[in-house]
């Protein structure tokens, strides 16, 4: 039974001024960052403002009187927030938005562990090492350049086409960005191709540190490798594990931005049309960015409660948490 | 050394063998596809149907795109601010982790929800292009630096890291007088190299591949990085916004061709590639133990 | 091991320092004396100056300092220039310039874009008649009266000067010389190979389309793609809404209002008639999905394969494919034709440029020298700036034979051939053209490589100026520009709609729906907005 290192001790009862010197080191080392996230985090917030003003203009300094005695939004500072709401494209973003992160949170959040799991079964070091290499190049190209390539090749006569006639799977040649249908699919598969290595890496990390006992007294046991992973390996990176996937909840609303931008068209946007898009379309362009504002804070109060609801789950299940 | 396990081949390590194979192609298809467009001409690659191996051989997409003998100075700024940015963001991060890994540490809890807000609630970009302006870090060298030393996201990575450290390790440094910063210093980071290498690994591909910082915060030439210099190549024909027609004067040849766009992208990638190789050593297994037995 | 690396870090730290500490322009304050007869720059030549000058177009790649032209304009008038250019989305780093009090000395934008007004109403921008009075009256004798007089404010000041401009006087001097970039193209070998066919009218288009299918069912293993044009966006496709409005014909006002093409001119019948051919092209098959999908560096692709039978686009951005072409074979090369027609059979009336022009210069508030800022625009402005940035320098660039400029043969050839090369080593032919004067330009006649010409030239009789109906953009945040953005939207859905229809009832039924969906919404505020801004051009035009 491993005691952590940073369980409550009897420190708990004294008093504050003497704790404060016993941690002193510590409180410092945690206060630079806390400061530093004031400056960087929490001064800029004040633009969170911005959601609830009827309208904002860049030539307005913003932080000064004659921002903050610009004219407040209707209906109690949320004119935004409804007409966002009641938007006629408000539900079919949200769904866009949500069924593609939804499909990314099953597959590509599993598969890189699936994946770190049995590259570490691979026994050849070398062959490890150049696995690792390539499956981590993709992460690398940029969506803009990735994007057009990927359009070629998903057009008609392009290279899939090709590929799937030859193998008879199709008969004729289909151009896929053009159904909405397709869309989910083909942005979560190749967001899963172009990031699968990247993810694991942490899990690498993670699996790397295990005390090599346990797999040596397994194997006296006489345990086959699935079961090794199984008891072992799995559960030591669960923790691991469970914080990514907190992570993860809370970037439900975020969808890959480069990627969908230039996947996007016409054609396939009833399926392609996410929430990061709509305000690119709608907010961005028109410089309304107190629509675009009062989306983005709709956004951000969403993904905390996701990811409180998911922190207190893990809680209960793993004892693991974010806080 | 158990050599002679490693000579029994299982079903298993075939069926894994060949999956990683196929991964493996699929994975370098398209960064090889890259590739050789970028070594073929440009006029013959806009034709297509090229898929192995360039069919009209050219150097000229990359003599396009070393022509300008800035980007030498580029890439000096992006090699200065990734390890100053890297090491400055790793040490940073990883001391505050350090310290909230201590759960009993007063205002713990307080300082987490803090920096899980920050996490979803932010201002946009107007009132932080203000705030970093204000700060003085607008076209200058250290908005690579200040801004991305610490990271909320990173710091819960180390954090849980030194949760599963074993007590015992600092317990004894206690008893022999160490303070907690000589603890972490001393004991705690070289016992962390798998999390140090993946954390530096993800800022230093963070910071090598922003480009967005030299767009928005530097006007200087001489301090844009080799990112901000070559985006404008890469993302040019994605800039098609044009409302009025421009007018027959104005050439469009400031589009690149597909060829010059995928060397660009060839160009700003591979170092950073071929990093990773070196850091791999730190992922191997029982790093950590055996430090902790020696 | 590890004293190395402080030792390291601590160097690599305080090579950075160098960096911070590197900064920026020393001005040297001049005094010159000024005169109305001598422009202001000649008085402080000596006195070196540099601008950070921002230009609103992020594919802008050239560096001041690198070519011959801009040096010798450097040694010339003492000026350097730091070009500050955006990448991706330019809004973003104007915007934040503009919030952040960040404005650098000169910009140059489109005169379209909505922050020039907001920029002058908070009170950003130097005006230019203002810094003219005081620092450079020359300003007045090398501008156009009439050029000012459009961009003179309702506070009565000037605070941008635009480049590409083009009066009603220019349009009588350059009559037949000036061209358009709208054109409707065909493959040469194809077209001809069907027996030129007559493709005004939407049978004959059809037609045509048809016998290029049957014809040429494959271009190089792929299939043809009869048709196309540029990007089908979230707004629709500008090509199939201003580019064939212009071809029909279709007057930009009606009863006194203006006629907005962008938002679908979903009620002349002329447009309905065209877009029913097209829908028709679809249902027969004629109307390749691809269109819809492709973007900017697809249909380049497909044109340099020569794959389209016949496009309706922009010709100056035909250059590459057609290079390409040109290259493997000069008889695949696309020409343009006569196009769509209305039912009268009138000639096409395309959009020379306009009195707006393509982009104007500000000076900011924040430039320390507002002194030599304008000084240095009068001497663009000038004939003598219009001679540096497109011909460069006497003897070395060009020469003059018979009272007239030429290039040299080396020069001329080389912009032919590699004009990248050419602008980013020698930058003549207004690779600085923020402040060109395109019209003065086409006293000298223009020479367009073989691939580019025929299209250019063809466009040249049915040149006409639609300066009225420009700028008429709606202020920033205000309910018409929500509604016009509406609209567009809408308008961005419908579009293909109509061209995928099923059968003309679908399509008549989709036009009703979004007409009457135009009017819930407010159109007509829109339309009477947008009226009252025209009105406001045509005083300023004297019409």
């Amino acid at each position: 039974m491993k005691k952590r290192n940073n369980e409550l001790t009897p420190l708990a009862k004294k008093s504050f001024w003497i704790r404060l010197r016993e941690e002193k080191y510590l409180q410092v080392m945690a206060l630079l960052g806390i400061v530093w996230m004031l400056v960087f985090n929490y001064i800029p917030m004040y633009g969170i403002l911005i959601a609830f003003k009827k309208n904002f203009f860049v030539t307005t300094p913003l932080f000064s009187k004659k921002f903050f005695s610009t004219p407040w939004a209707a209906d109690g500072g949320f004119q935004h927030f409804i007409a966002f709401f009641k938007d006629e494209e408000f539900v079919n973003v949200m769904v866009n938005t949500l069924g593609i992160s939804i499909l990314k949170l099953i597959f590509n959040f599993t598969l890189p562990i699936i994946f770190a799991l049995l590259l570490n079964e691979v026994k050849n070091m070398r062959f490890k090492k150049v696995i690792q290499t390539i499956t981590y190049m993709p992460h690398f190209l940029s969506w803009v350049v990735l994007g057009g390539i990927l359009t070629t090749w998903l057009g008609d006569g392009g290279l899939f086409n090709e590929l799937l006639i030859k193998f008879g799977i199709i008969d004729k040649s289909v151009s896929f960005l053009a159904y909405p249908e397709y869309f989910w699919g083909i942005t979560v598969i190749s967001d899963l191709w172009k990031e699968l290595g990247w993810s694991a890496i942490i899990y690498l990390a993670a699996i790397s540190g295990i005390d090599q006992e346990m797999y040596e007294a397994a194997k006296v046991d006489g345990a086959s490798r699935w079961k090794q992973i199984w008891t072992i390996t799995l559960p030591s990176i669960a923790p691991t594990i469970t914080i990514m996937f907190i992570l993860a909840v809370g970037g439900l609303l975020n969808t890959n931005f480069d990627q969908i931008l230039v996947l996007n068209n016409p054609l396939n946007a009833p399926r392609s049309n996410v929430l990061d898009i709509y305000v690119y379309q709608t907010a961005m362009r028109g410089m309304r960015y107190s629509y675009a504002s009062a989306i983005g804070l709709f956004k951000s109060v969403i993904a905390f409660i996701l990811l409180f609801i998911t922190n207190k789950i893990t809680t209960k299940l793993n004892d693991t948490a974010l806080f | 050394m158990a050599s002679s396990k490693l000579n029994r081949i299982t079903v298993g390590d075939i069926m894994i063998g060949i999956l990683m194979l196929v991964i493996c192609f699929v994975s370098l298809y398209p960064v090889w596809y890259t590739v050789i467009i970028s070594f073929n001409d440009s006029s013959d690659a806009l034709r297509g149907g090229i898929y192995w191996w360039p069919r009209k051989f050219s150097l000229e997409s990359y003599k396009t795109v070393f022509q300008d003998t800035t980007i030498i100075r580029a890439f000096m700024v992006t090699v200065l601010r990734t390890v100053i940015g890297t090491v400055t963001s790793v040490f940073f991060t990883a001391m505050v982790g350090y310290a909230l890994s201590k759960k009993y540490i007063m205002g713990n809890k307080f300082y987490t929800i803090l920096g899980t807000i920050t996490m979803f609630f932010g201002g946009g970009l107007i009132p932080y292009f203000i705030t970093l302006k204000n700060l003085g870090l607008y076209n200058n060298f250290l908005v690579y630096i200040i801004p991305s030393l610490f990271n909320f996201y990173n710091m819960i990575i180390f954090r849980s890291f030194f949760n599963e450290l074993p007590a015992g390790l600092e317990e004894s440094a206690r008893l022999d007088g160490a303070n907690d910063s000589m603890i972490f210093i001393r004991i705690v980071i070289p016992l962390s190299a798998p999390v140090i290498a993946t954390i530096a690994l993800f800022n230093g591909v963070g910071h090598w591949n922003d480009y967005f910082t030299g767009v928005l915060y530097i006007n200087d030439a001489e301090l844009q990085p080799i990112q901000t210099y070559l985006f404008r190549i890469i993302a040019s024909a994605s800039a098609s916004k044009t409302v009025v027609a421009m007018p027959a004067g104005v050439t469009a040849q400031q589009v690149s061709s597909q060829s010059v766009r995928l060397a660009t992208m060839v160009v700003t990638t591979f170092p950073i590639m071929c990093v990773y190789p070196f850091l791999q050593k730190y992922f191997v297994k029982g790093m950590l133990i055996g430090s902790i037995k020696g | 091991m590890k004293k190395i690396k402080v030792v390291a870090l601590g160097l690599a730290m305080a090579v950075a320092m160098t960096f911070v500490g590197c900064n920026k322009n020393k001005e040297v304050v001049s005094s010159g004396k000024v005169s109305a007869d001598q422009p202001g720059w000649k008085a402080n030549a000596e006195n070196p100056v540099k601008f950070d000058w921002y230009i609103n177009f992020s594919w802008f790649a050239r560096h001041w300092g690198d070519s011959k032209v801009s040096k010798y304009i450097t040694e010339k008038t003492g000026v350097d220039v730091n070009f500050i250019v955006p990448a991706g989305n330019e809004a973003e780093k104007l915007n934040a310039m503009i919030a952040g009090d960040a404005l650098p000395d000169l910009i140059t934008l489109g005169w379209w874009e909505g922050q020039i007004p907001m920029m002058i109403d908070a009170g950003l921008l130097y005006s230019l008649d203002e810094l003219a009075e005081q620092y450079d009256p020359y300003f007045f004798k090398v501008t156009d009266p009439n050029k000012i007089g459009w961009y003179t404010q309702a506070d009565g000041h000037i605070y941008g000067y635009p480049n590409s401009s083009y009066t009603a006087a220019d349009y009588e001097k350059y009559k037949g010389k000036l061209t358009s970039n709208e054109t409707f193209l065909v493959r040469k070998d194809m077209y001809e190979a069907l027996g030129s066919p007559d493709m005004t009218t939407p049978e004959g288009f059809l037609g045509a389309l048809r016998a290029a299918k049957e014809k040429f069912p494959t271009v190089n293993g792929q299939s043809l793609i009869p048709f196309g044009t540029n990007e089908f966006g979230d707004t629709g496709c500008s090509m199939l809404q201003g580019y064939l409005s212009h071809f029909l014909a279709i007057a930009p006002e009606k009863n006194g209002k203006f006629v907005n093409a962008d938002l679908g001119l979903t009620e002349d019948p002329e447009y309905i008639r065209w877009m029913k051919m097209f829908r028709q092209a679809h249902e027969e098959g004629l109307f390749a999905t691809d269109v819809f999908v492709d973007k900017r560096s697809q249909i380049e692709e497909k044109a340099a394969q020569g794959r389209y039978f016949c496009m309706l686009y922009q010709n100056w951005d035909m250059q590459a494919p057609q290079n390409a072409l040109y290259a493997k074979d000069p008889n695949s090369i696309y020409i343009a034709v006569d196009g769509p027609k209305n039912s009268k059979g009138d000639d096409p009336v395309l959009a020379g440029g306009g009195i707006a022009g393509w982009t104007v210069t500000l000076i900011s508030k924040n430039c320390k020298n507002p002194e030599r800022a304008i000084q240095f625009l009068t001497y663009l402005i000038s004939e003598e700036g219009q001679m540096d940035t497109n011909f460069g320098i006497e003897g070395e660039t060009y020469t003059i034979e018979n009272g007239i400029p030429k290039l040299t043969k080396e020069v001329a050839d080389l912009d032919k051939n590699d004009k990248n090369k050419q602008e980013t080593e020698i930058g003549v032919q207004y690779t600085y053209w923020m402040l060109m004067d395109t019209a003065w330009q086409a006293q000298w006649g223009a020479e367009y490589a073989p691939s580019l010409e025929q299209p250019q030239l063809w466009t040249r009789p049915y040149v006409h100026s639609y300066a009225a109906y420009d700028g008429l953009t709606l202020p920033v945040g205000s309910d018409e520009q929500i509604i016009y953005e509406d609209i567009q939207r809408r308008w961005g859905k419908v579009l293909p709609q109509l061209i995928r229809a099923e059968s003309e009832a679908e399509f008549d039924k989709i036009v009703k729906e979004f007409n009457e969906y135009k009017k819930s919404k407010g159109i007509d505020k829109v339309i009477d907005a947008q009226t009252e801004l025209m009105n406001i051009n045509k005083k300023k035009l004297g019409m």
